[in-house]
């Protein structure tokens, strides 16, 4: 599967790409004809667009690709990055007051999208996206123009797509002569049969801080055939099989987790797995470098990808569009901003842009060969499965994400701490139903 | 041999006690030097680990069986300087932190001598009140009132919203320093002819030195390690450090070496000024303290 001669073919390929990307400038100046600035207008040659991006693999490689544009479009691009949440606080605060200079911006549709829309900051992309049939809109994943679609308007073109993965540690599931988990109940069966405290491996790893465990806690949710909310809009939490996925969850990391987990996002936990000392990890698939880099993990060379064990349920990792772009509605040049837009989530950007490692939202890339080339074989191959099936969120789906997340995240403490889950569940099906009232 | 016998008893017992009393001494000595070994452990520990991780790799940073054993690197210290440019970031901080403070020893001086001098108390109220409301509140309208000034993306804001910080905390230490001066020393300075500004200038000022570097250096620091005002009011152009450190975190992955290797950058300029200056700030945060 994942052996010595594809990691050689991987790093001969990264070599070359490399090599083209030193290159690019130069070519960009000759070829009038770049297929990647094909459909680009220079209606707008002069303008200058600001953009405020997130610190984001999508933006290392997007900038990357820019220069190409400006010299297309005759724009300049002024781009400025922060951190996920900086980001988040400078947009609103550059929103509300009504007084933000950027064009365009990236942000999350799942954390934030509802609150930008709601208080429409962001300009209804709907015409647009409809009107151009070259660009393409029903190439995006169904799941992903879902989750920018709200109340009837588009908020937002996704551009980075992720999912819940498995990874595993091929040399201790060789060991054990285990083979990989396709279901929950298997999952716990390794879980318990890699466990080895003597030897400081725990069998599984995965995030078990309050809000942030959510996201992560969602596939299982799902798969146990439970969801946040009931389809007349309430709290879906007093559900047996909701309670199951609680306790399922909370199970595997109190007997085969490592001591703390309690304590962990995604950096603690990959901590973990990079040293060694535990035998799976489950989350985004996003975060694979992490796990497979040799210069941030030991066990870089054992890690295997498999898809999100199927539950009571079936297989329903979550599936969600994790960055979106949008137009400022203050913006004065929202044409122009478009255009930047629909160049950057064009069929040959997109391509370009997960061939350097960004899953994407659009169909056609997820089916070429050449989409899939630019990730480890296996994982190309658990992405690629995943990225047509699933749950488009991986969250309540609110105006105020934090805080619903903070009430669904309190019972996942309380079921890894072995508590009360009953009366933990109660409570939040209760103040989940009263938030739900409010976020309107 | 008994009244030899009797003499020495009460003599080495005395040699007994005062060898307890000394193996008392040495005991409590060592207790007393174990307890500050532990209580500078605990608090130089984070400052250690910091400085070992800067020169770490990811794998090493994240190997807790062994601290002390890793080929070191000065990648990180590298990656700081050349890829994220943090050079500029200090230059940033360095500018809005000295000017902020610098305003606000123009400012806070006069008003705190003028407040100790003339019984001005509601002003100093005012002042305080300034401190007291959550810098928060003030955000929004000034990020509105700077947009429309067009002075965004300049290092105007950042130092006029950092004296709101610098110039409360510099005037109320130094009223307290102002209060304690003999007066008798003004007044003769004016019988000399002295205008009661010139007094001021050439009396009040160099007597209250110390509580001017104490306060300046502790509004430095304020200033320097502010991160909310500066969040919102700086663009790429003007990020300040606290600011700039958040580079190193991206959406999948932390790099936990360039962010140490950063932090130490951060921290070296004000221990270095703190060590030079630190018998300034003992010695005025005593003279500001014993003044009710």
């Amino acid at each position: 599967m994942y052996n010595r001669p594809h990691l050689r073919l991987l790093s001969l390929a990264l070599a070359v790409a490399f090599a083209l990307t030193a290159l690019w400038p130069a070519a960009t100046l000759t070829a009038q004809d770049n297929p990647l600035t094909a459909g680009v207008s220079n209606k707008f040659a002069g303008t200058e667009l600001r953009l405020i991006f997130a610190n984001h693999p999508w933006n290392n490689t997007i900038q990357r690709l820019i220069p190409a544009f400006e010299q297309a479009s005759g724009m300049s691009l002024r781009i400025e990055s922060y951190f996920e949440d900086q980001l988040s606080q400078k947009l609103q605060v550059g929103l509300t007051s009504g007084t933000s200079t950027a064009d365009a911006f990236m942000f999350r549709p799942l954390q934030e999208g509802r609150l930008f829309a709601k208080n429409g900051w962001l300009f209804d992309l709907k015409a647009f996206a409809e009107a151009d049939k070259d660009w393409n809109w029903e190439d995006f994943q169904e799941a992903a123009r879902g989750t920018v679609t709200f109340e009837g308007i588009v908020f937002g073109v996704p551009i980075v797509t992720e999912r819940q993965v498995l990874y595993y540690r091929k040399d201790l599931f060789a060991a054990k002569g285990l083979s990989v988990p396709t279901t929950l109940e298997e999952l716990e069966a390794a879980a318990k049969a890699l466990n080895d405290p003597a030897n400081g491996i725990a069998g599984i790893v995965m995030r078990g801080q309050r809000a942030a465990a959510v996201t992560q806690f969602s596939s299982f949710l799902y798969s146990f055939g439970a969801d946040w909310t009931k389809e007349d809009g309430t709290s879906g939490l007093d559900t047996p099989e909701a309670r199951a996925a609680y306790e399922f969850y909370g199970r595997l990391l109190r007997e085969y987790g490592p001591q703390g987990t309690t304590n962990m996002s995604w950096p603690q936990a990959v901590a973990v797995l990079q040293q060694g000392k535990a035998a799976m990890w489950i989350d985004a698939d996003s975060l694979f470098l992490n796990a497979t880099d040799p210069t941030r993990s030991t066990v870089a060379k054992d890690i295997g990808f498999a898809p999100f064990p199927a539950g009571p349920a079936g297989a329903r990792q979550y599936n969600i569009t994790s960055w979106a772009l949008g137009i400022n509605e203050l913006s004065e040049n929202k044409e122009a901003a478009w255009e930047f837009v629909k160049w950057a989530t064009s069929a040959p950007v997109v391509m370009e842009l997960q061939k350097s490692g960004n899953p994407g939202p659009r169909i056609s890339v997820w089916e070429s060969p050449e989409g899939l080339s630019g990730f480890p074989t296996e994982y190309a191959e658990v992405a690629k499965l995943q990225s047509a099936r699933g749950v488009g969120y991986d969250r309540p789906r609110v105006i105020s994400v934090g805080r619903a997340r903070d009430i669904v995240g309190a019972p996942i403490v309380v079921a890894i701490e072995g508590g009360n889950l009953e009366a933990a569940l109660k409570e939040a099906h209760e103040q989940f139903n009263a938030f739900l009232k409010e976020d309107r | 041999m008994t009244t030899n016998y009797a003499v020495q008893v009460p003599r080495s017992a005395v040699s007994l006690q005062a060898q307890q009393r000394r193996l008392h001494r040495a005991l409590l000595s060592a207790l007393r030097y174990a307890a500050i070994a532990i209580v500078l452990f605990i608090f130089l520990m984070p400052f250690l680990w910091m400085l070992l991780s800067s020169f770490k790799t990811q794998v090493d940073i994240t190997n807790t069986r062994n601290i002390f054993n890793f080929t070191p690197t000065l990648e990180n210290y590298q990656n700081v300087f050349q890829q994220y440019e943090f050079l500029r970031y200090l230059l940033n901080s360095f500018a809005v932190a000295a000017l902020s403070t610098l305003f606000s020893l123009i400012l806070g001086l006069p008003a705190a001598y003028a407040i100790a001098r003339f019984r001005l108390q509601w002003l100093g109220m005012i002042l305080l009140t300034a401190r007291i409301v959550p810098g928060i509140t003030f955000l929004i309208p000034w990020f509105i009132i700077f947009s429309r000034l067009g002075l965004i993306g300049t290092l105007v804001p950042l130092v006029l919203s950092h004296m709101l910080v610098g110039l409360p905390f510099i005037a109320w230490i130094m009223i307290a320093f102002y209060e304690e001066l003999p007066i008798e020393l003004e007044e003769s300075a004016k019988i000399d002819g002295a205008t009661p500004i010139g007094a001021f200038l050439r009396v009040a000022l160099p007597l209250s030195m110390p509580g001017v570097i104490t306060s300046a250096i502790v509004a430095f620091i304020f200033s320097w390690n502010n991160f909310m005002f500066s969040l919102v009011l700086a663009d790429d152009k003007t990020r300040t450090l606290p600011i700039a450190i958040f580079n190193f975190l991206t959406y999948a992955s932390v790099d936990w070496g360039g962010l140490m290797a950063a932090a130490v950058v951060i921290t070296l300029p004000v221990l270095i000024i703190t060590l030079f200056v630190q018998r300034y700030i003992v010695r005025g945060l005593t003279a500001g303290a014993t003044k009710g």
